[in-house]
């Protein structure tokens, strides 16, 4: 059988993804956190003083480098193309609640799978809700559902979210003294700066090449019979699982696990919410980073949308709590007026009616 | 159909939506299957839908944003804007 060169693409960037995450994790970064997008951001947003968790602030370079990665690639590919107007202030509630629905599980669902790459089940719980979002997502997009379609932009819109992103660079090397920076808890624990933005920068122009896309996989598979997106996050969770079996780091269980809560119905519902709201948006917050690379204006509001809601979620104490084992009554309440929110979106944006 | 040696190419629509797609299969009826879009088409994840009828023309309406045909590795653009 012939494998395509779009299948071997995939997997060589989910390889490359899984192992990057455990070279990251050996250097410093917190335990199955090699690469957390919604952690990252949420720690981005506390060091910027959005919040104010001392223990979830430092400017993570992979971040930068994942954004500034998929901008520079696609610029030498003349893929650049900026582009938005389809329906930015609904993207911007949409990233505000996938935001909610992963601190709530703790974890974006790139970090779910590096979770059960190390053995930690309540992953496994979170990748069914995932599935349960999407699916619920995907009635909707065969129903019509769309958030309208986006227009031609100028340059200068399409390159903003990058070059703040080299502002946020500029300010972690020169001048860092304007930043936050946690001193214990997973915000003190990071890889060398140089490292960080130097596997950004691959993985970030690899998932532009390849379009991996952790929630696409799953759409895909529901809507089209198609398995070829889902190979990248297969074969991210082979390469990280064999990483962490060599490294001695995979550790089979619920409870004990890192940055984790073993509260199953948080953890679904949580997730849940964060493949609804990623379906909804076209993708999951790593392919929302790359699309904003891309001069894709609307994925950069999406990631503003992800910053202020972990800003919410710290200020507001919504997260989920490996200490009090899942959200407190708020945090619950969010994760629910979430999930609403994002149904009545899809149905509001939806033509159920027959079209012969 | 073929005659005279002529090979029948195959061709791809690309939509702005995905129920685009699917309302575009509905109308074409037998022989359009749908299935994400050509990596060396775009670098989005839409839908896409490949058939090999000549009289996708037909079918058009304004979900679609472009149709293709396949020549050899590369596609040429039978339709759509820049």
């Amino acid at each position: 059988m012939k494998v395509s060169k779009e299948k071997i693409g995939l997997m060589v960037a989910g390889g490359v993804v899984g192992l990057s995450a455990i070279i990251l994790t050996v250097f410093g970064n917190p335990k199955n956190m090699g690469f957390c997008i919604a952690c990252f951001i949420r720690d981005m947003a506390g060091s910027v003083k959005m919040h104010s968790a001392g223990v979830v602030q430092y400017m993570r370079p992979e971040i930068i480098g994942i954004v500034l990665g998929s901008f520079l690639i696609s610029l030498c590919k003349g893929e650049f193309k900026p582009r938005g107007g389809s329906s930015p202030f609904i993207r911007f509630i949409l990233g505000f609640f996938v935001m909610i629905g992963a601190l709530t599980f703790l974890g974006c669902p790139l970090r779910m799978v590096l979770r059960l790459a190390g053995g930690d089940l309540n992953a496994l719980v979170g990748l069914f809700g995932f599935i349960a979002g999407i699916a619920v997502g995907c009635f909707f997009i065969s129903r019509g559902f769309s958030l309208g379609r986006a227009y031609k932009e100028n340059k200068i819109e399409g390159v903003a979210l990058p070059v703040v992103n080299v502002v946020f660079l500029v300010a972690l090397i020169a001048f860092p003294s304007l930043l936050a920076f946690s001193e214990t808890g997973p915000g003190s624990m990071h890889a060398p700066l140089l490292l960080s933005l130097l596997i950004g920068v691959i993985v970030g122009a690899l998932a532009q090449r390849t379009r991996i896309c952790m929630a696409g996989g799953i759409r895909d598979i529901i809507l089209l019979n198609d398995w070829t997106l889902v190979l990248g996050s297969v074969m991210i969770f082979v390469v990280a699982l064999v990483g962490n079996l060599v490294t001695g780091s995979f550790k089979l269980g619920f409870t004990g696990q890192p940055v984790a809560q073993t509260n199953h119905v948080w953890n679904f519902l949580g997730m849940l919410l964060v493949g609804l709201a990623s379906v909804l948006l076209g993708g999951c917050p790593l392919r929302q980073l790359i699309m904003a690379g891309e001069g894709n204006t609307d994925s950069a509001i999406t990631v503003l949308g992800l910053f202020v809601g972990a800003a919410f979620a710290h200020n507001f104490k919504l997260v989920g709590n490996a200490t009090e084992n899942g959200p407190n009554v708020w945090g619950k309440s969010a994760v629910i007026i979430g999930i609403v929110i994002a149904l009545l979106i899809a149905f509001f944006n939806s033509k159920i009616k027959e079209e012969k | 159909m073929e005659n005279n040696n002529q090979e029948i190419k195959e061709k791809v629509a690309t939509f702005r939506s995905h129920y685009g797609a699917m309302m575009f299969r509905r109308r074409f009826g037998e022989g359009c299957t749908l299935r994400p879009v050509p990596r060396s088409l775009s670098s989005s994840c839409g839908t896409a839908a490949y058939f090999y009828r000549d009289d996708w023309e037909d079918h058009l309406d304004e979900n679609v944003e472009g149709v293709w045909e396949r020549n050899g590795e590369e596609w040429r653009k039978l339709y759509g804007e820049e």
